[in-house]
């Protein structure tokens, strides 16, 4: 099932992916991958939904979580106070490509008491590699 | 690739930082798409104005609240400076510059003000025998009242304890007195604390301002009114008159000469003999202050004692007079022998059995000379015998445990309640023979003395008729059942050296009579019995 909202989900609701006009979230091969629309401005309602669409998604259990934001223009300094509450991703994997992405990436990571392990990279297989040495301890 | 060297961006980023740097936080700067080196320095640096930006903000926003706090705590500061915390009302800083602030306008054609000043009068009882928390809802309470009896250009102020003073602006002699006498009025309803109610009065003075006075002078105009207010019994309004000032200067030089007095052997005691009336053998002396003034000579107690209770002296007066009567105790028991029955009495204030310590001084001083307790008696005046005021409860329990005879004076003068005959821990009563005077013809005087008599016997007292001047009345004293008597037919007031020669004796005599009496007769000394008694007969 694929829903495009513009609204935060209901509990009940039941996913495998969820998307609006800033981001997409599925889970693939147990592994949470979040992926932001190219050109967007990440600002603090946006962020909020994205995290509610990767609580509902895996509301079951805690996941290890790819973010993609190669093209994200900019995040508000109000979403990155979103990236401090623990949500459903037991790891997180930031994943860019640009010198933009690591500035942007590093400013997320510089947010004091991440919620749980969190690391930037260029390589999504280095980025699921480190995923599952995290997950496996 | 653009070269970095000539890439336009980096012209940009440069009036970006000078922007910034400028004091405009919200410059930003539009990353390229193509998200190189130049973009990620370009989005660090948006990334970087937002943090500054954020911290300013939040930096400004506590500046603001502290601000607004700063200038709170000044305005309360400003509150607390002026005004009385307990009652709201202006402070002596705010009164003098509401009175200032009055002169002035006096300067320029209004009419000079008139100040009130008010002083509660028996607030300490009040304080001592329901507690200071009550005593202050008092003085809440009478803040209230003067609120409500003054116009809106007056000012109220606390100057501190139970004073209080008003200015009136711009106001004439009729209509201060007008505002003076509401005051009194209001003031002399009683307080309801705590379902009891507590009788409150004021002494208040008036100052009706001249052009030109300056608000110090009419401050202390109007506290000199108001102590003739006070000297005029209380509870009334008394307007600042110049000769006033001549009776307080003599009252300060004399509150002076008064705290020297004891330390340059100024004080001392004459003792009066008590009588058995069957057999006229002394059983006993009553203590009474003198003040040998060396301008004005013998002073009577009447013509100070107001004065040292007023201005706290009292406490070191009664103890003198304590430390001196145990002391000529031990010498008249040094030579008399143990089955001679007799007592010296020494008169105390209301205010000296309040004050804490009073049981534990009179003993220690007892044990110091070796006078058992049973040989002292105090006098205490009816008039501050209640009930219902715990303080004195205890203390005359206290000094009875001591084994010291505690007797009331002036019985049956001034109202004294028939429930201190009862209730309170004392052994005697004394009765003013001029009291029984005053009862119409012979045989309702008889009837009326008897009731006196009877009724403390009834309770167990022993009671002493003060003031018989002849044989007659000694007769009919002795006629209508009096044990004890006091007065100038037995002997008038003579130094510690001659009344031990009529101890010896047994009777005073004629010694006693023809000892040295006071300048000015005897019963002048009509004042108070503060730690000092008046002599005893009405006559001289």
């Amino acid at each position: 099932m694929r829903y495009r909202w513009n609204r935060m989900p209901d509990d009940n609701e039941v996913m495998t992916t969820a998307a609006n006009d800033d981001v997409t979230v599925a889970v693939v091969d147990d592994v949470i991958r979040l992926r932001w629309t190219e050109g967007v401005i990440i600002s603090e309602p946006a962020a909020r939904i994205a995290a509610a669409y990767v609580n509902q998604l895996s509301s079951d259990r805690r996941r290890p979580m790819v973010v993609d934001m190669s093209l994200t223009a900019a995040v508000t300094r109000q979403a990155r106070t979103v990236f401090l509450e623990p949500g459903a991703a037991s790891c997180i994997a930031l994943l860019g490509r640009s010198p933009v992405d690591r500035v942007i990436a590093n400013f997320v990571l510089g947010v004091s008491n991440l919620p749980c392990p969190t690391r930037f990279f260029t390589s999504e297989t280095a980025a699921l590699e480190w995923l599952s040495s995290v997950a496996t301890g | 690739m653009t070269d970095p060297v000539e890439d336009p961006r980096l012209n940009q980023l440069v009036d970006l930082i000078v922007e910034l740097a400028s004091g405009d936080l919200a410059a930003r700067m539009t990353p390229s798409p193509a998200r190189d080196t130049i973009d990620a320095v370009i989005t660090g640096i948006n990334l970087l104005a937002d943090e500054l930006n954020a911290v300013y903000q939040h930096l400004e926003a506590r500046v603001r609240e502290r601000t607004v706090e700063l200038a709170q705590a000044q305005e309360s500061l400003q509150r607390l400076a002026l005004c009385d915390a307990l009652t709201g009302l202006a402070n002596r800083s705010l009164l003098a510059d509401r009175i200032g602030q009055a002169v002035a306008r006096a300067e320029r054609g209004a009419l000079p003000p008139a100040v009130i000043l008010i002083d509660l009068d028996e607030f300490k009882v009040i304080n001592d025998s329901l507690g200071h928390s009550a005593g202050d809802a008092v003085l809440v309470e009478i803040a209230d009242r003067l609120r409500g009896v003054v116009r809106e250009t007056d000012t109220i102020g606390r100057l501190g304890g139970d004073e209080f003073a008003i200015v009136l602006p711009d106001t004439a002699e009729g209509e201060a007195m007008r505002v003076a006498r509401r005051a009194l009025l209001a003031l002399q309803v009683p307080v309801s604390i705590g379902g009891r109610e507590a009788a409150v009065s004021a002494s208040i003075g008036l100052r009706i301002g001249l052009r030109g006075q300056d608000g110090e002078t009419l401050l202390r105009d109007a506290d000199i009114a108001m102590y003739r207010a006070k000297a005029q019994g209380k509870s009334n309004v008394q307007v600042f008159e110049p000769s006033m000032h001549h009776a307080a200067q003599r009252r300060m030089e004399l509150l002076g000469e008064l705290s020297e007095a004891i330390d340059r052997e100024e004080l001392c005691l004459l003792y009066q003999p008590i009588v058995r009336l069957i057999d006229g053998r002394i059983v006993g002396a009553e203590a009474l202050l003198r003040w040998e003034h060396t301008r004005e000579g013998t002073m009577l107690p009447g013509a100070f004692l107001t004065l040292a209770e007023e201005s706290g002296l009292i406490s070191d007066v009664g103890r003198w007079i304590i430390v001196s009567a145990v002391r000529t105790a031990r010498d008249w028991l040094a030579e008399l022998t143990d089955d001679v029955p007799f007592r010296l009495h020494v008169n105390v204030s209301a205010g000296e059995l309040r004050r804490s310590g009073f049981a534990e001084f009179l003993r220690t001083t007892l044990v110091e000379h070796a006078v058992p307790a049973s040989r002292m008696a105090l006098e205490v005046p009816a008039t501050a015998l209640r009930t219902d005021e715990p303080v004195i409860l205890h203390v005359l329990a206290e000094l009875r445990e001591l084994g010291v005879g505690i007797e009331i004076d002036d019985f049956g003068a001034g109202g004294s309640p028939l429930a201190a005959l009862r209730d309170l821990p004392v052994d005697g009563v004394k009765i003013d023979r001029a009291m029984i005077d005053r009862v119409g013809d012979a045989p309702a005087r008889q009837r009326f003395a008897r009731a006196m008599l009877d009724l403390a016997g009834a309770v167990g007292l022993a009671a002493v008729i003060q003031g018989i001047e002849t044989a007659e009345q000694r007769a009919e004293m002795q006629s209508w059942g009096a044990v004890m008597g006091q007065g100038y037919f037995f002997g008038r007031p003579v130094p510690e050296a001659r009344l031990i020669e009529i101890a010896r004796t047994g009777t005073p005599g004629p010694i006693g009579r023809a000892a040295t009496a006071p300048p000015g007769g005897s019963a002048a000394d009509s004042g108070e019995k503060i730690g000092c008694g008046r002599e005893d007969s009405s006559s001289a």
